[in-house]
């Protein structure tokens, strides 16, 4: 009856998908297996794996990537327990403060570390004082010092999972095996831990794609041998064709090493799908004094090292005169002056990308949502892929890909769509579309059919139903996941790097240039606006949705 | 409204849900699908309400063919497992939302929708949410919204199996009160066999997508056709034979089984191979029964006390396993395990009915 016009708007989704993702993507990846006149070649990956800098780039990235999962598993597991089986002095105080780290955008947060923690940071002011030391502490210039950052931004992402996963055992299970005698480390191990992986798989690969993509915090420490800095340093440079295409070839590397970790992992955690949904929960355990106080410690030194950033940004952005003092020696408000009264562009641009990007979402992803969760169209299988694929390109290679893809002249037009700022809304749209699906297909799931036929049953058409019965039922998941792509696309720091041309600067780029520029106050105050809009985005998102925000990530 | 079905015919993939079913519902009746889960009856009942199109087949309510009409095009009031009201949505306005869309006019909707809760008692909660609701009170909810419309058809999908037991029967009462009152042509799906036998004027038993049996509830325990609804409806003694001699009539018949010979009548047509069924309420105990019937000796293996009868298990000679309840259990001392006893039941009771297993 309706299929006419479902098959439209499916056909529309797959346009909008194939268009500025497959296409894009496709796109470098046929430069990476062809010469500069087109014929087929395996030259480019011959040179790069013949040359011992990319290799040795290459080596790194990966093990980069697994030291910060590793580091962050540890510490995200652990919160994570800590907060879901135990009860001590200020538990839920914590568990509002461990999301915190996540919401610093990601070249605020190391900016906020060299603040501190730099060479003439505050920690090193302080050491060389006291102590006479002659040279600084190098703790953050170096690979160590990546993986410290990084880890202090994502091991949230672990716990979120992992506290998620832990809600969906089932407390049986667990009573099951201390009624074999399994008791402590034992049980532990071998039943609780086992069940948690699906969502902690899902933490993981999120953690490695991340720090595996990421060019900016590894640049700002001054490490170049990684593969997300050697792409963004080949393209930007824009003058040696070869060295250009080297940055292509890598970029498609890297998504295909992205990809065939995404696909190893869902192997992973589809045999391993124990999630049971029960209502129940294991009790909290109360902790003797002693150990609330090692527990207490524990958690506030974490969340000390993880506030570094805030406080460094901050104070820099009202500080004048700090150097090779530990504060600054006055303050003022000349830098909020600058960046919102002088070129209030960058906060313009942010605000209009992102609301522009949320909307796509909204218009794309909703009824992607709906036809995974209620259709039987063909190809859902596939959409879904799709949509997860999203998740582990990283942002580096998709703003490559669409430089590289959409820089044709469009028809009517003597420019390419490089050259229209509507671009900059696109790409994030598409980056933070899986956010907006998996948001409101959790909320459609949650419905269910029977809520519609009813409606059917007394006279409610389709459409109708949809509206009275449907939407009213996941609008708020809706919105939680607007919100939040909304605010992780405030934040995005990769793709928009390429693609912002004079006069579009986004408030991440502001940051960057100001930054390079070594105008380090006003980068400061940037990313202080950015953190308050994160955090309150993240406030209104857990009043709505409850702190489960779990799933958005899983 | 009269409802018929004619070889319908619907497949999921390669499994036949419901195979070529022909049934033709009376007006005002209470016909109820009966069955174990997967036998196609949920499937039916959705294929009536629309939310499945048939493969092949027509229905038809009274001269109106209903295929390839939605649920909303069909008049139907339709009752879920789970009651599926708007969470979202008061008593009132989950009654009224179907009144609304009807767009009725102000005062007319305000009197249909006071008739509604007064018919399930809940006048004072419209306001309410369905979540400060008890189950039955949403039952209750759930029957209302569909019978303010007025519907043509009533169809009710396994109402009564989130209930607890003594909420349950109350509200099959009032089901069943209702249905009277109204005339409204119901079908009832359940897996619940005694719900089944207590509510309806006729059952269909089904099994993968076919129907075995229809007929009223006395029928189909007394006189059940085949060796599935024997064990499904009730409780019986399954003994298989085959047919040595018929009487003239075909009626009266006997039986070599491995219990010895058996003299049982018949419903219907039977085959050499067959199977006996007999109720244990049917089998008496001890060495008192007399009078012409069927004797089996063996030995009581367990005794269980349900309250308002003693259940023996008996075994016999043949190692066949024999149930016989004992109606007085106020007055009785029950027997111990392993005393011989001789177990006696009519020929009347003994129904030989066609080995389908």
């Amino acid at each position: 009856m309706r299929s006419p016009r479902l098959a439209l708007g499916v056909g529309l989704i797959w346009a909008f998908l194939i268009l500025f993702l497959v296409y894009p993507l496709g796109r470098i990846f046929y430069d990476a297996v062809t010469d500069e006149a087109g014929r087929w070649t395996l030259a480019n990956f011959h040179e790069f794996f013949t040359d011992r800098f990319y290799l040795r780039s290459l080596w790194h990235s990966m093990i980069l990537g697994v030291a910060t999962v590793i580091a962050s598993s540890v510490l995200g597991i652990t919160v994570a327990f800590l907060l879901v089986r135990y009860d001590f002095v200020g538990r839920n105080l914590f568990s509002y403060l461990t999301m915190i780290p996540i919401i610093s955008p990601p070249l605020v947060g190391v900016l906020g570390f060299t603040f501190i923690l730099g060479r003439a940071g505050t920690v090193n002011v302080l050491l060389m004082d006291l102590f006479d030391l002659l040279r600084p502490v190098n703790f953050l210039y170096g690979i160590h010092g990546v993986v410290l950052v990084e880890t202090l931004h994502l091991f949230p992402m672990i716990t979120l999972n992992v506290v998620d996963a832990l809600g969906k055992v089932d407390p049986s299970l667990e009573e099951a095996a201390e009624s074999v005698g399994a008791r402590g480390w034992s049980k532990l191990w071998r039943v609780t831990l086992p069940l948690t992986t699906p969502g902690y798989v899902a933490g993981a690969l999120l953690v490695f794609i991340w720090t595996f993509s990421d060019f900016a915090t590894p640049l700002v420490l001054g490490v170049q041998d990684l593969l997300a800095p050697q792409a963004y340093l080949n393209i930007v440079q824009f003058v040696d064709r070869r060295i250009f295409r080297m940055g292509i070839v890598i970029s498609a590397l890297m998504v295909l090493l992205a990809v065939l970790f995404l696909l190893a992992a869902r192997h992973y955690v589809a045999i391993k799908d124990y999630s049971s949904l029960s209502y129940s929960r294991v009790a909290r355990r109360r902790l003797s004094a002693g150990r609330q106080a090692v527990v207490v410690a524990f958690l506030s030194f974490l969340l000390l090292l993880s506030f570094i950033p805030y406080v460094g940004v901050t104070l820099a952005s009202v500080g004048k005169g700090w150097a090779l003092t530990p504060l600054p020696v006055a303050y003022t408000l000349q830098y909020y002056e600058r960046v919102i009264v002088e070129t209030p562009k960058y906060i313009l641009n942010s605000f209009l990308y992102s609301g522009l990007a949320v909307v796509v979402c909204v218009l794309v992803g909703v009824p992607i949502a709906w036809l995974l969760a209620r259709s039987t169209v063909p190809g859902r299988g596939a959409l879904d892929a799709v949509n997860t694929l999203i998740l582990a390109v990283p942002g580096t290679a998709l703003g490559i890909a669409y430089i590289r893809a959409f820089h044709f002249d469009l028809p009517g037009f003597d420019r390419g769509l490089t050259s229209f700022w509507i671009v900059m809304p696109l790409v994030l749209a598409v980056r933070r579309l899986p956010y907006t699906v998996r948001g409101s297909f959790a909320s459609l799931l949650l419905v269910h059919r029977s809520l519609e036929e009813a409606a059917g049953s007394v006279g409610a058409s389709g459409p109708r139903t949809f509206r009275d019965v449907t939407l009213p039922l996941i609008w708020k998941g809706i919105l939680v996941g607007g919100l939040f792509s909304f605010m992780t696309s405030l934040q995005e720091a990769s793709a928009v790097l390429f693609l912002a041309l004079g006069g579009w600067e986004s408030i991440t780029n502001g940051i960057f240039a100001f930054y390079i520029a070594g105008s380090a106050n006003e980068a400061a105050a940037l990313g202080v606006i950015l953190i308050v809009v994160a955090a309150i985005s993240i406030a209104v998102i857990n009043r709505m949705a409850g702190t489960r925000m779990g799933g958005v990530f899983g | 409204m009269i409802v018929t079905i004619q070889g319908v015919v619907k497949r999921f993939g390669a499994v036949t849900a419901v195979d070529a079913v022909d049934l033709t519902v009376a007006d005002g009746e209470l016909f109820t699908l009966l069955g174990p889960s997967g036998c196609g009856k949920t499937t039916l009942l959705r294929l009536l309400a629309g939310f499945y199109q048939p493969d092949s087949g027509t229905i038809r309510f009274g001269d109106r063919v209903v295929n390839g009409l939605a649920p909303y095009e069909r008049r139907i009031g339709m009752v879920f497992q789970n009651y599926a009201l708007w969470p979202h949505m008061t008593v009132a306005e989950n009654i009224g939302y179907g009144l609304r869309l009807r767009r009725l006019p102000g005062e007319d909707l305000a009197r249909r929708l006071q008739e509604g809760l007064r018919k399930v008692n809940l006048i004072g909660f419209e306001a309410r949410y369905p979540g400060q609701l008890s189950g039955g009170q949403q039952q209750r909810v759930a029957l209302a919204r569909a019978l303010v419309l007025n519907p043509d058809i009533l169809l009710l999908d396994e109402p009564l199996s989130n209930l607890d037991a003594k909420i349950r029967i109350q509200v099959r009462a009032e089901i069943r009160r209702l249905q009277r009152e109204l005339a409204i042509t119901t079908i009832y799906v359940t897996h619940d066999q005694e719900e089944a036998l207590s509510l309806s004027d006729r059952v269909a038993v089904m099994r993968d997508g076919r129907v075995l049996q229809v007929g009223p509830p006395r029928d189909l325990y007394e006189r059940p056709r085949t060796r599935f609804v024997a064990d499904f409806v009730g409780t019986n003694n399954l003994v298989p034979g085959e047919v040595e001699s018929r009487s003239a009539e075909g009626g009266d018949m006997v039986v070599r089984t491995a219990l010895g010979p058996l003299r049982a009548i018949a419903n219907g047509a039977v085959s050499t191979r067959c199977v006996l069924a007999v109720r244990p309420e049917n089998v008496a105990l001890g060495a008192a029964a007399t009078g012409e019937g069927n004797r089996v000796a063996g030995r009581v293996s367990l005794v269980s006390y349900l309250g308002s009868t003693v259940r023996y298990d008996v075994e016999t000679a043949a190692g066949l396993v024999l149930k016989a309840d004992i109606r007085d259990a106020w007055h009785h001392d029950p027997l111990p395990v392993g005393r011989p006893v001789t177990l006696h039941f009519p020929s009347s009771v003994t129904l030989a009915v066609a080995d389908d297993a």
